[in-house]
């Protein structure tokens, strides 16, 4: 057992190096896009937290395979290895910690969520439609209709979003959430633009034929030149 | 000897008739109401339920049940068929548990190269931005494709593995129902073929989880892929209660359930999952196959079916996707349980140790089963259910990582203080480890809503999802193919190809679904025949590139396992009885195993993974007289 010990803490170290170690290769190599809504903030925070969780437990089970392979090897003698059944004990703490990491989790995930959906009382409206392959918009404040996305900066938007014919999902990147669009009924999704720049807009539910190149174009803009933008469109409506 | 006594032959000219008869069938009822006499939708649909009638009729898979109907009596034949060759029988109608396990993996195996080429024609595609030879329509087949003939690919493994060892592992002569189970394997062979010929009569564009309204509008092919998943549905049911009732009624004296070969409980917990949800999805595809063929709207919520009859409504497209994912995602468990019970069967093998934790690894199997119906709502965290469920979809989800936990704790257990040998079928083992590894740890980030809603529909998804399943199938699949071929042959495959096969495919492996999920952080959506190279800060072309490079070395290692699987099946090195010096019965009998497996009933004398215990065994093969 004395052995084990020295194991155990050689081990240790080893998985805290290597947790380092994956955290900030992760870290590197995943290039998220841009976050251009206040709503990334808690979401890459939480995405943040899982890569933590990710480089740790891939440490833990990686680190003690790895050794256990080096060090108990067979070298070239046909004996077997110890005759052990298992370790109640250790089966209910490997049982019982998860509970409460994953339970954890869903916690924070769940708060998240219900602030992520929770209805703003100032919040602009604009509905989109999805149909084969293409978006149309509508800003019911002045009518107008139009295939790109025009939206205020530092504005709660709630899209309505509705489709003609089969299902599409309205997903720009730089906003990360998504939500589907579902004929015969109106979905929503909430966020809050912050950042003043041309994104696009991806259909991301498979839908057919043309289903990779049903993009439009979302500007993000400042609120003067939206009210701007809205009062061309609404002249254009009146002539 | 003519090519008709081949079963499978008269089966595919059975399949032929078939289709032609339901056809001519639909259009003579045409006729009579006096309607124009061809519609291909109709027709191809009739004459694809007919065609499976006629595969089975053909190959006789159904003889002796008519024959009974006419109270005619046919014995149980057991042997190879008499006055043609002993390996006629591959191909025919067998009720020995060990053929019939041959033929479902062979099978598998061919339909596993079917889909990975197809995969690597798409993944040719998708290596630089910009269509290069694959059409919009065709790259949308060719992914549902990839998708369905890969999950065939993977029931009929775990089928093979199933049908060939779980007798063999309790010591029963054969399955309890040997009619039922060879009926079970040729349900797959029209399936299958349905499934294929549905590309050529225009294919079907909506990815395998064919979500409604677009499958509901989309090409012919559809029928002939709904009718083909609903055939091997019927074989995944009828297979399933065949292992239950064997696995319940037919152990011998002794072994208790926890005293089974660990790698029955995973079937045991598969097959209760097959055997209750598999009805879903056949009734999730008839249901989209009978709004196409008459106009029965389950799906559809305002008639979007237009001119063809425009009285159809009230549907709800949403529906199709819980009834789809109540089957689906328990699915995904039915790939990997097996699997993962290969692993915890033969890591005590090389690691010369009793298993960690038998009781834990074992129901956690059954928790896996259980947890894995109230989870399918992940798969709709963006569908536009009520919002508030995607809560208690989440806490579930999240728990199912605490069983799987158990799992890679207790193997880490079992390696632990072993003495390790590092043999094929154990490199695969630990491969499959490495790689669940991934595809579990990837999993509670998808689980969790807030993270979800950027990764949803994205390649992160589809980079999670192979991990699970090469962790979860793929390795430890091959793993018992390297492990159980010298107990199927009594050869042994050259062990230095082995390893070189498992060299290019690991690091392959890591480097495909590390890359597939880098580029869906980038925010390239999954199904896209074309994506923008801007992505990612313009690495994303870098990243494809080395994505499709290492799946045509996967590939290439495939082929070498099955160049060296081909080259020492008849001729290689006699392997022994017991290379593996395993405890497990069917080790304790000779390679290849006699018709009748086992001399007399086994005894049970001991635990089954008692390494390490001197002078203790497991079981006794001996026959009574010999005590």
């Amino acid at each position: 057992m004395a052995s084990n010990r020295r194991h155990f803490i050689i081990a240790s170290v080893l998985i805290v190096i290597c947790t380092l170690i994956v955290y900030w290769v992760l870290d590197t190599v995943l290039l998220k896009p841009a976050a251009a809504v206040v709503e990334a903030g808690p979401i890459d925070y939480l995405f943040d937290l899982h890569i933590w969780l990710i480089a740790f437990l891939f440490a833990l089970v990686g680190v003690f395979m790895c050794y256990a392979l080096i060090v108990f090897r067979a070298r070239g003698d046909e004996g077997d290895g110890e005759h052990i059944h298992g370790n109640g004990l250790l089966e209910i703490i490997w049982t019982v910690v998860p509970c409460f990491v994953v339970v954890y989790f869903a916690w924070i995930g769940t708060t998240m969520l219900i602030d992520l959906t929770e209805a703003h009382p100032d919040e602009y409206v604009v509905s989109a439609e999805g149909r084969q392959w293409s978006w149309l918009f509508t800003y019911p404040e002045s009518g107008a209709v139009t295939p790109d996305l025009v939206l205020p900066v530092d504005t709660p938007i709630r899209m309505d979003l509705t489709s003609d014919d089969v299902l599409h999902n309205f997903w720009v990147p730089e906003f990360r959430v998504k939500q589907d669009t579902v004929p015969g009924m109106v979905t929503y999704v909430r966020f809050t633009p912050n950042l003043i720049g041309e994104y696009v807009l991806r259909c991301a539910e498979l839908c057919g034929t043309n289903h990779s190149g049903m993009l439009a174009t979302v500007r993000v803009v400042s609120q003067e030149e939206f009210k701007l933008w809205q009062s061309e469109q609404v002249a254009q409506l009146q002539e | 000897m003519s090519l008709f006594t081949l079963g499978i032959a008269r089966g595919l000219v059975g399949q032929v008739l078939g289709m032609v008869i339901g056809m001519l069938l639909t259009c003579a009822v045409r006729i009579l109401l006096g309607w124009e006499a061809w519609a291909a939708e109709p027709a191809w649909t009739v004459g694809s339920v007919c065609s499976i009638i006629g595969f089975l009729l053909g190959v006789g898979s159904l003889d002796d049940w008519l024959k009974w109907t006419r109270g005619i009596q046919t014995p149980l034949v057991h042997g190879p068929p008499v006055d043609k060759p002993a390996w006629t029988r591959y191909f025919s109608v067998d009720y020995n548990h060990k053929v019939i396990g041959v033929q479902y993996t062979v099978w598998g195996i061919l339909l596993l190269m079917v889909g990975g080429t197809v995969a690597m024609i798409f993944r040719t595609e998708l290596a630089r931005s910009g269509l290069q030879f694959l059409g919009l329509d065709l790259y949308n087949s060719f992914i549902g494709m990839h998708g369905m003939i890969m999950i065939f690919a993977i029931l009929l493994g775990v089928g093979g593995m199933g049908n060939y060892l779980v007798p063999l592992m309790i010591g029963a002569e054969d399955m309890a129902f040997p009619r039922l189970n060879a009926l079970g394997f040729w349900f797959n062979v029209p399936g299958s073929i349905l499934l294929l010929l549905s590309l050529f009569i225009g294919g079907w564009d909506a990815g395998w989880t064919a979500y409604p309204p677009l499958s509901a509008r989309g090409p012919i092919g559809y029928q002939l892929f709904f009718l083909g998943v609903f055939a091997i549905g019927l074989s995944s049911i009828v297979g399933s209660l065949n292992l239950l009732v064997t696995l319940l009624r037919m152990r011998p004296a002794g072994m208790s359930l926890f005293r089974m070969p660990i790698f029955c409980w995973a079937v045991f917990a598969t097959s209760l999952i097959q055997l209750t949800a598999t009805q879903l999805i056949g009734t999730s595809f008839l249901m989209v196959s009978v709004q196409r063929a008459i106009g029965m709207g389950f799906f559809d919520p305002r008639g979007i079916l237009g001119e063809v009859s425009p009285m159809v409504g009230g549907g709800d497209p949403v529906l199709f996707q819980h009834l789809f994912w109540f089957y689906s995602h328990p699915a995904v468990y039915i790939f990997v349980l097996p699997g993962l019970g290969i692993v915890s069967e033969l890591l005590p093998v090389f690691s010369r140790k009793p298993l960690f934790g038998y009781k834990w690894i074992a129901l956690s199997s059954m928790a896996i089963a259980i947890v894995g119906f109230i989870v399918w709502g992940h798969h709709m965290f963006v569908s536009g259910y009520n919002d508030i469920l995607r809560i208690p979809f989440m806490y579930a989800t999240l728990l199912v990582a605490i069983p799987t936990g158990v799992k890679f704790f207790s193997w880490l257990g079992t390696i632990w203080g072993g003495k390790v040998h590092f043999d094929t079928p154990m490199l695969f083992v630990l491969g499959a480890i490495s790689v669940f590894l991934i595809g579990g740890l990837t999993g509670p980030i998808l689980a969790t809503v807030p993270t979800d809603l950027p990764l949803h529909d994205s390649y992160f998804v589809v980079g999670h999802f192979h991990a699970t399943m090469f962790g979860g199938f793929v390795f430890p699949f091959f793993a018992a193919l390297y492990y159980w071929f010298p107990k199927v042959t009594g050869r042994m495959y050259n062990e230095k190809l082995g390893k070189i096969h498992f060299f290019i495919m690991t690091p392959a492996f890591w480097v495909q679904t590390l890359g597939q999920m880098g580029v869906g952080v980038m925010g390239m959506r999954r199904r896209i025949a074309d994506y923008d190279p801007t992505l990612g800060q313009g690495q994303i072309e870098n990243w494809q590139m080395a994505v499709t490079i290492a799946g045509f070395a996967i590939a290439f290692g495939v082929m070498l396992m099955l160049w060296n699987f081909f080259q020492n099946a008849e001729v290689g090195v006699s392997a022994g009885d017991n290379p593996w010096r395993s405890r497990s019965p069917e080790w304790q009998i000779p390679s290849p195993i006699p018709e009748h497996s086992f001399p007399a009933p086994l005894k049970v004398v001991g635990e089954p993974y008692d390494y390490g215990l001197a002078d203790s065994g497991y079981v006794t093969t001996t026959s009574p007289g010999d005590d």
